[in-house]
């Protein structure tokens, strides 16, 4: 007999009498096992009793029994459920929007219109990011109207009733042609260029021309969506006392709040935020998206309103991480020792800055490697275009070059005939090395972790 | 509308939807249980998992009419009322859980298969949870915690217990 029909032979003892919600799910729910605390400040490297010892997550019995609350899991009475009308083109001017038909279906309680927000633009660094747009049309995946109906299903079909008139626009799609100046402008007038940075260490030409071989590469990376499991989602609820509660999907509340609070011109301190768990972030929840639209959906309806994205919405309408075109020139001599590295990156932005900045800086600083290099110029732009938003992810921007200066390392030690482990052990950090940047490197292991990491699979030489 | 009826984790359950309510909405919406989760609704993710006469199913897929009848199990019936299921047991004591959010599909996938078979190979617990994506990517101590499971659910095969569950002393 499986445990199935074992769980549903002994339900069937007490199966006689009417049946509440509550009797479908069985709480198992044991006293957790506490651990000893004990008060102990380690040295720096000092192994501690934590250290190495086997821990459960805090909210793991919760997940297990399926009884974790994610936002989706939430519904309050008389609540209402939220849908967004995509653009659904790159680039264009709205030169109209009839929302009538759509508020006079049976169960739209309201629609919602980018005019209509107090303060329609948002973002962590720039404001650049309206709630729904208004006039300009940036990327396909812009909101241009909401809709709150009693049910999903009323509202999806509500957002079918909207009439959008588009003029479109010429759409700015290739990064490095955004960087012209003849190029269409996203956010006219400005350049396409909305944030640079360059890092200059020694001469980078002097080391070129040292260098007994040059390798110049151009490598690039794809845009990449988080795809947490739990999709973007929120509650709010307009009381009326003027207060405001949205329970969010959001890592940074704190930053949520301030950004809700400009965009609907509400004191921060009538609004209030709960942090749920959030089922996967990975950077991709760093930022208000839908929020300020159920706000003023639940102020207009008295009423507390759900918004839940679709999967589609997710990779068209959330931020993504960067693609980046890599140019690295990278002079060495004939026993492989790096003389010289030049970089220029080129960071694909997507319509709105997001946290393109802190991205930009990161990738910057850590295009030439973890190498000793005594002459380095890095080059960083970060440009609009007219396609989803890119933002934070795992990393901001590290991964990408990681991807670029180790694979030009491979190219390199191919050329010259050098074991690739050997060629990175030869150029490597070590204790006290200065980045980049200058910054002197404590605590750096990498020739140990290379090493242990080659004996541990057995790394043989492949020259 | 379409009546249906079913037993959900022991209990018979009816209920009047639209035709086109599937068995994830019939669970969450008609009967609360939230527990399955909407990830994708189109069935490539597996957070709707559940398990319908001892197959795991994506419940976005299945209308709640085609499970009319049948027996439908749930996370919210995999514990009993004094223990856990040894599945939740080895999941919390491997950590193999982190947002959360795949678990309740990912533990059903992994009890239908142990329903099936006391003693898969590491091959057979990653086919049996392929359908099932987590993007923590914690898969290996998800094998980890099914094969613990499994060793936990053959003991108790063996002790012959029909009654209350022994508590699994933990590790």
């Amino acid at each position: 007999m499986n445990e199935h029909s074992r769980v549903l032979e002994r339900d069937k003892l007490d199966i006689a009498e009417p049946l509440s919600d509550v009797e479908l799910r069985l709480p198992a729910v044991l006293p957790r096992e506490s651990y000893p605390i004990e008060t102990l400040t380690p040295d720096a490297r000092q192994q501690t009793r934590a250290v190495g010892q086997r821990v459960t997550r805090p909210d793991g019995r919760l997940h297990g029994l399926g009884q974790t609350k994610y936002i989706d899991d939430l519904s309050f009475p008389g609540m209402l459920y939220a849908r967004i009308k995509r653009a659904g083109i790159a680039s264009a001017r709205i030169k109209r929007i009839d929302t009538s038909a759509a508020e006079a279906m049976p169960g739209v309680m309201a629609v919602l219109t980018g005019k209509e927000i107090p303060v329609n633009s948002f973002g962590p660094s720039f404001q650049d990011q309206p709630v729904l747009v208004d006039d300009l049309v940036f990327h396909a995946g812009d909101g241009v109207a909401a809709v709150a109906a009693v049910t999903e299903q009323i509202a999806n079909e509500a957002l079918e009733k909207i009439v959008v008139e588009y003029e479109p626009l010429p759409a700015v799609l290739d990064p490095v042609a955004a960087m012209r100046e003849d190029s269409p402008k996203v956010h006219a007038p400005n350049s396409n260029i909305y944030a640079t940075k360059t890092i200059r260490k020694g001469d980078v030409e002097k080391g070129l021309a040292e260098s007994d071989h040059i390798f110049e590469d151009r490598f690039s990376t794809q845009m990449i969506e988080h795809v947490s499991l739990e999709p973007h989602a929120a509650i709010a609820d307009w009381d009326a006392n003027g207060r405001l509660t949205i329970w969010a999907t959001i890592g940074r509340i704190t930053l949520a709040r301030a950004d809700i609070a400009r965009t609907l011109k509400l004191p921060m301190s009538r609004i209030r935020i709960i942090g749920t768990i959030v089922g996967g972030n990975f950077g991709g929840k760093n930022e208000i998206s839908q929020e300020p639209a159920l706000a003023l959906l639940s102020k207009k309806t008295g009423r507390p309103v759900k918004g839940v994205f679709t999967r589609g919405e997710e990779f068209t309408s959330t931020t993504t991480r960067h693609p980046i075109i890599m140019d690295y020139k990278t002079g060495v001599t004939n026993k492989g020792r790096i003389l010289a590295r030049q970089i220029r990156l080129v960071l694909d932005g997507g319509a709105y800055c997001s946290w393109s900045e802190t991205t930009l800086g990161k990738a910057c600083i850590l295009a030439p490697g973890p190498y000793k290099i005594d002459n380095v110029l890095s080059e960083a732009f970060v440009v609009y275009t007219n396609k989803t938003m890119t933002g934070a992810m795992r990393g901001f921007g590290a991964p990408q070059v990681c991807f670029a200066y180790e694979s030009q390392m491979d190219d390199i030690a191919k050329k010259l005939g050098i074991d690739p482990l050997e060629i990175r052990l030869l150029n490597a950090f070590d204790e006290g090395s200065p980045s980049p940047t200058g910054q002197v490197l404590h605590s750096v292991v990498i020739k140990e972790s290379l090493r242990k990491a080659a004996d541990r699979f057995d790394w043989e030489p492949r020259s | 509308m379409t009546d249906v009826t079913m037993t959900i984790n022991g209990q018979t359950r009816s209920a009047s939807v639209p035709p086109e309510t599937t068995l994830l909405q019939l669970l969450r919406e008609n009967f609360n249980l939230t527990g399955a989760k909407l990830g994708c609704d189109v069935g490539d993710c597996g957070a709707c998992t559940v398990i319908v006469d001892g197959q795991a199913v994506n419940s976005c897929l299945m209308l709640a009419g085609q499970a009319d009848g049948r027996q439908v199990l749930t996370i919210e019936g995999l514990a009993s009322r004094e223990h856990l299921h040894p599945i939740q047991k080895a999941f919390e004591n491997s950590g193999a859980l982190q947002c959360g959010f795949c678990g309740p599909g990912v533990l059903l996938s992994a009890k239908a298969l142990l329903d099936d078979n006391l003693d898969p190979s590491t091959q057979e617990i990653r086919d049996a949870l392929s359908g099932n994506l987590c993007r923590c990517t914690g898969y290996t101590k998800m094998i980890e915690a099914v094969q613990e499971a499994a060793r936990l659910l053959r003991e108790e095969s063996r002790t012959q217990l029909t009654h209350a569950r022994p508590e699994v002393a933990t590790p």
